[in-house]
């Protein structure tokens, strides 16, 4: 492992730093619909990944950290990264941002990609559709404009094919979040969809050469593999966890929707009083006008009758969106499933 | 000044000197400014009207005191603060000192003080000793005093200069000193106590003479000359030893005093009698000077805030009166009227009414009055304790219970005696033997002060000491006591009357286990004992016989609904603890005290919640462990048992409430001797949890709707859980929680090892009085709700199973496991058939499975989900907010429904 990593290590830097220059370029030069095409990832910063989860991350507790890399033409390099440090309540006053740059500038000191565009997230059965997510991913999006988000599932991984997937927000939903209003009407305008919201980009990984020739070595050397986490038959745990998240979400729903109902009914309502005093107004001016009286001054509606706060949609978004994930969860993993049973059976025919 | 004290303390002994000093000085001290005055101290106890100056300075002379008291006992602390009070003081007296002159008293406390400070600043060991404050104080006094002294510092230095005006007292100072006795200051403070009160009261009937007697002005003024001849005589006999003049300073008081009330009286008799009371009054002066003596300084100054010789002084018959009923009635009205008001000595108003007791038998007066003399001894008891908070001192219970006993013999000894409250003052007979005699008074409200004040006592006491024991001993003699007085009422009482004294004999009955009918029960009625039976039951009736014939009185006489209430509490208690589950379950159910309790007042609802809890232990020692989960509920549920029940106050809320209200609570807790044990009860209720619940939970393990029956029993589950290292367990929880989880396991060995071992039997077993009984009662019930676990846990994994294997495993006859087994199939519980001839189970296995179960709830959810989407989409039909909805809700509303649809068919056919 320790072999790999320092391959990697000495190999990327010395590509990237040549291309570096023009690739920076190109990446803001073309950055009017979207930055980043496709995302290549160097083996090493996966490995780091997952290494960074199984020794910090446990259960729903998720591991973050930043990427490393460059812009080159529409692909988006990741060649490095390093891991936040763990939140504890003690160390309230640490700074993350000094720790970054402090970071930044060490790796830099030894001669690795030392640009920030992006950061990786750690996730429990498919659960990462957050606010918290949204906010972070759109500061970065706003700040570099190419950055992605990675989530890495060790759930799935762990069930033998490495999850690893690289978001971005689409132009759209930044620019509604720019914006910072979260109305029907505004979401409306912007036309976002849950569907909307996140584009995933397709993943490349890549080693160098010299790895890809390690490996090879070393898949001859060691013994046969005798995992076979991919063949595991077992559904039930992964289906059930999935299940109870999806009713979560599903709950969280209803009660948005019934918040939301609730606030339709109300500006309802008051959309009736109001009119009910207008017209009211009306009728009085008119007898006023007929007796030669002066009109009653015009009141200011908006006083009277404050509309009421609308409720934030963006929510109820990110619920859609989770959903949605957690559907495709399902979906995939019932897929794989059926397709494993069946060669199960096939296999049990055959021998007997 | 030096005129008074070069005279005075040349020809004075040292106790009046003092006197003089610290009263009278002010007056007849300086510089013979009142050169009137024939004799300073008799000026000063002639109640004059005091002076400005005379005020002042008998404020300065008490602050004064105060110091040297201070001084005495080394408080500076105290010391600091009346120098300070005494610099105000001084300083609202400049006008008049101004006027007289530095008083030399004054100028004596400075000089002294300062002595005395300096001195303690040297004793380098003395001040390491003391305490902080009074450290701090000491240096802070030492500045201010060397500030302040320096106003003054040429009469000081002239004081200090003067050894011979004042060597006389300074000697007299050390003789006293020396003594170790505080003589000085106790005569001090006698002195200037009577001389001051003297003045207080003189005044009022001094005045009011005047005004409602004038032609007795002559009469006063000649007595006055007469106490100047008396003094001039006491004076003159240069021995005179303090004792006796203050015995004539008290008489001087005490004839003003007495002067109220006997002023029909003519004056020789007064005369006469101020003689006698001289007489006593020395007496007991100079047996309070010898008590005095014994404690030290500490003692005094409850004296001089008492006005406590007021009091006293008119209540001694003269010698010679004849003692009739009408005098000692008015004796009585005369102690009576002080009762209640501030400043009564109240021992010694009890000390009074109970010489008056035996005056008025000695005197052979009669029942009647000494009945109600009597009477006025118990209220007055009662009345020693100005606050409600505090209890009775033990000696004070004592007399208290003498006292009714004795009144009770009386009353008991004489038919004839009526009493009640609702005689008249007026109407009252005491003495008239040809009618029958009338008393006012209510032995009842006594007796029910008398309960009250036990209880306070028990409630005061530390339960755990030998003391409580001792205490708890009385609790016979006050049930006898009621016993009596039930009996008296019985025959003479109303109702009402008898009602209230039922109450009480119930409420000294209820709680009590009655182990000689238990025994009596345990032996069943043979020929062989049959004659010793009969004794056992001559010895007294049953408890619950007892119960039964004083609870049937109340609910069938009672008119109040409280006394009923607690009747029906205590009776349904008296049941439940005699284990007559469904007598008492019965009674309960018939009040529908269940509906209304919560408007009772908080005692009755600790009765209530005590009974409730009661009755609760009894359905479980029955092995009705519904009931018994549902009656311990509400008090369990609310992890307040402690406080519902009356037995303590947590601390928890301690903060929530102020004082006054955790005064209050305190007041209602329940004796110690009456204690339901907590431990128990918490044990009862989690074991009847763990047997409802761990047979539902494993019924319902995939059940998202599932409730819980028990929410504090999850609890401690859920804290066992979190253990990080699980030990043996210890406490009682502790071994509830494990013996669950064996259970859960359908593990029954070892679930009832947990239940039924030593720590357990000592812990909560062993308190119930028949403890077997329950134990096996309790391994019954594990047996058979491990069985139900057991196969609400496992059916999936059989596909049969044998009925005798089962009742092997679980250690229960075949029939049993039958009968269980086919109530669940009855119940839908179990998804299987009985195969008779095989004697085996057939599981159907038409359970659902997890994801099954969970795939259902989605659908569930989801199809109320898309409910509520459409009613969001119906406010569409309105022009209002939806528009940006439309696409949206189309698109969810076409999933929905499509989702709905796979839901109903999901439904129709379950087991795909």
């Amino acid at each position: 492992m320790a072999s790999r990593k320092e391959g990697t290590g000495s190999a990327a830097p010395s590509s990237s730093s040549t291309t570096g220059a023009a690739g920076k370029g190109k990446g803001k030069g073309g950055s009017g619909d979207s930055a980043v095409k496709q995302v290549q990832i160097d083996g090493l910063v996966v490995l780091k990944i997952i290494k960074h989860y199984q020794e910090e991350g446990q259960g729903t507790e998720v591991v973050q950290g930043v990427l490393l890399g460059l812009v080159v033409e529409d692909r988006l390099e990741i060649t490095n990264c390093f891991p936040f440090p763990q939140h504890t309540e003690d160390d309230a006053d640490f700074d993350e941002v000094q720790y970054q740059m402090e970071m930044m500038r060490s790796l830099r000191h030894v001669n690795i990609d030392h640009l920030h565009v992006g950061w990786y997230q750690s996730t429990y059965y498919g659960s990462f559709v957050t606010r918290a997510l949204l906010d972070s991913q759109f500061s970065y999006q706003h700040a570099i404009e190419e950055s992605v988000v990675l989530i890495y599932d060790p759930i799935k991984t762990a069930q033998g094919s490495l999850s690893l997937k690289a978001y971005r927000l689409t132009p759209k939903l930044m620019e509604v979040c720019k914006e910072k209003d979260f109305s029907p009407e505004a979401l409306k305008k912007g036309n976002i969809t849950f569907e909307h919201m996140f584009e995933e980009v397709p993943i490349v990984i890549k080693n160098s050469h010299l790895i890809n020739v390690l490996m090879w070595e070393l898949e001859k050397k060691s013994a046969v593999a005798d995992k076979h986490e991919l063949l595991s038959l077992a559904s039930s745990n992964h289906l059930g966890k999935t299940l109870q998240l999806l009713m979560d979400r599903v709950d969280e729903m209803s009660q948005d929707i019934v918040k939301y109902n609730t606030y339709m009914r109300n500006t309802s309502k008051q959309q009736q009083q109001k009119h009910q005093y207008q017209q009211r107004r009306q009728q009085e001016n008119m007898q006023r006008q007929s007796r030669g009286e002066p009109p009653l001054p015009e009141e200011d509606l908006s006083k009277l009758f404050k509309p009421h706060q609308p409720p934030a949609r963006m929510d109820s978004l990110l619920i859609a969106g989770q959903i949605n994930t957690y559907c495709q969860n399902i979906k995939e993993f019932t897929a794989q499933n059926l397709g494993k049973l069946f060669m199960a059976q096939a296999l049990q025919e055959y021998n007997s | 000044m030096s005129r008074f004290f070069t005279t005075g303390s040349d020809s004075e002994s040292e106790s009046s000197l003092s006197g003089e000093e610290l009263v009278t000085k002010p007056v007849g001290g300086n510089y013979g400014k009142q050169p009137l005055l024939l004799s300073e101290d008799e000026e000063d106890t002639k109640r004059v009207v005091r002076s400005a100056k005379d005020k002042r300075f008998e404020e300065l002379t008490n602050l004064i005191r105060t110091i040297r008291n201070a001084m005495k006992i080394r408080d500076v602390t105290k010391c600091l603060e009346e120098f300070e009070l005494l610099g105000k003081a001084y300083g609202k007296a400049k006008s008049i000192v101004d006027k007289e002159g530095v008083p030399r008293f004054y100028i004596r406390i400075l000089a002294d003080l300062e002595d005395y400070l300096n001195e303690l600043w040297e004793d380098k060991e003395g001040k390491k000793k003391m305490n902080k404050n009074n450290a701090k104080a000491l240096s802070t006094l030492r500045q201010k005093i060397r500030k302040y002294n320096r106003d003054f510092e040429s009469h000081i230095t002239n004081y200090k200069q003067n050894p011979e005006q004042s060597a006389d007292e300074d000697a007299e100072k050390n003789e006293e000193d020396s003594e170790g006795s505080s003589d000085e200051d106790e005569d001090d403070e006698g002195v200037s106590a009577t001389a001051f009160l003297k003045k207080k009261s003189d005044a009022p009937s001094g005045e009011s003479r005047k005004y409602l007697k004038k032609l007795e002005d002559e009469d006063e003024d000649s007595e006055d000359s007469e106490d100047d001849e008396d003094w001039d005589t006491g004076s003159t006999s240069s021995d005179s030893d303090s004792e006796e003049e203050e015995g004539k300073q008290t008489v001087l008081a005490s004839r003003f005093l007495k002067k109220a009330p006997t002023t029909e009286e003519d004056k020789k008799a007064a005369e006469k009698k101020r003689e006698d009371k001289a007489k006593k009054k020395h007496d007991r002066k100079s047996k309070r000077l010898d008590e005095e003596e014994e404690d030290n300084e500490g003692g005094e100054w409850e004296r001089v805030r008492g006005g406590v010789p007021l009091v006293k002084k008119p209540k001694m018959f003269a010698k010679g009166t004849e003692i009739t009923h009408a005098v000692v009635i008015k004796k009585l009205n005369e102690i009576l009227q002080a009762r209640g008001k501030k400043g009564t000595d109240r021992a010694a108003q009890i000390e009074l009414l109970q010489l008056l007791v035996q005056i008025a038998s000695e005197n052979n007066l009669g029942e009647g009055v000494i009945v109600k003399i009597k009477f006025n001894i118990i209220a007055s008891l009662y009345d020693y304790n100005p606050n409600l908070a505090t209890y009775m001192k033990p000696e004070m219970w004592q007399k208290c219970l003498d006292c009714i006993n004795e009144l009770m013999d009386i009353l008991f000894a004489n038919p004839n005696i009526f009493v009640g409250e609702n005689i008249l003052e007026e109407s009252e007979n005491l003495h008239n033997a040809d009618q029958p005699l009338r008393v006012r008074g209510c032995i009842l409200t006594l007796v029910e002060r008398m309960d009250e004040e036990f209880t306070k006592i028990m409630q005061n006491t530390d339960p755990h000491s030998q003391e409580y024991v001792e205490h708890l001993k009385d609790e016979a003699q006050v049930c006898t006591i009621i016993e009596r007085v039930q009996r008296y009422l019985e025959e003479k009482g109303t109702t009402d009357e008898i009602c209230r004294v039922y109450l009480r004999r119930i409420l000294h009955t209820y709680y009590k286990f009655d182990y000689k009918a238990h025994q009596r029960q345990l032996t069943p009625p043979e020929g062989s004992s049959k004659s010793e039976q009969d004794q056992a039951e001559n010895e007294g009736e049953d408890s619950a016989v007892l119960m039964e014939r004083l609870c049937k009185y109340i609910y069938a006489k009672d008119r109040t609904d409280r006394i009923r209430t607690c009747a029906i509490l205590c009776h349904i208690y008296h049941h439940a603890l005699h284990s007559r589950w469904y007598q008492a379950r019965d009674l309960m159910l018939m009040s529908h005290l269940q509906d209304n309790i919560q408007h009772a007042d908080p005692p009755v609802q600790i009765l209530y919640n005590r009974t409730m809890v009661q009755l609760g232990i009894c359905a479980f020692r029955q092995g009705l462990t519904k009931d018994a989960h549902n009656a311990l509920l509400d008090i369990q549920s609310s992890g307040r048992a402690k406080e519902l029940l009356g037995q303590g106050l947590l601390l928890r809320s301690l903060q929530e409430r102020n004082q006054e209200q955790e005064k209050v609570e305190r007041r209602r807790q329940v004796p110690f001797h009456l204690h339901i044990n907590l431990e128990l009860l918490e044990c009862v209720y989690l074991v009847s949890a763990m047997l409802l619940e761990i047979p539902y939970m494993a019924a319902h393990e995939s059940d998202a709707r599932r409730r819980m029956i028990s929410k504090q029993f999850h609890h401690q589950l859920r804290v066992g859980e979190r253990q990080p290292l699980l030990g043996p367990p210890e406490s009682m929880r502790e071994h509830v929680v494990a013996a669950s989880k064996a259970m859960k396991m359908g593990d029954w060995k070892t679930c009832h090892s947990f239940i039924i071992n030593e720590k357990m039997n000592g812990k909560v077993w062993d308190l119930f009085p028949e403890a077997d009984k329950v134990r096996t009662m309790l391994v019954r019930k594990i047996q058979e709700e491990s069985l139900r676990t057991y196969l609400f846990t496992y059916s999936s994994v059989y596909d049969s199973i044998s009925m005798e294997t089962l009742s092997d495993m679980f250690e229960l006859d075949l029939p049993t496991v039958h009968s269980i087994i086919s109530k669940m199939i009855i119940n839908e519980e179990l998804m299987a058939s009985l195969d008779q001839p095989t004697q085996t189970v057939v599981m159907h296995r038409t359970e659902p499975t997890a994801q099954q179960n969970l795939a259902l709830q989605l659908a569930e959810k989801l199809g109320s989900l898309v409910e509520n989407n459409e009613r969001v989409f119906d406010h569409k039909q309105g022009t209002y907010g939806g528009y940006f909805r439309d696409q949206k809700d189309g698109y969810r509303k076409n999933e929905g429904y499509m989702r709905r649809g796979g839901y109903r068919q999901q439904q129709s056919q379950t087991a795909y």
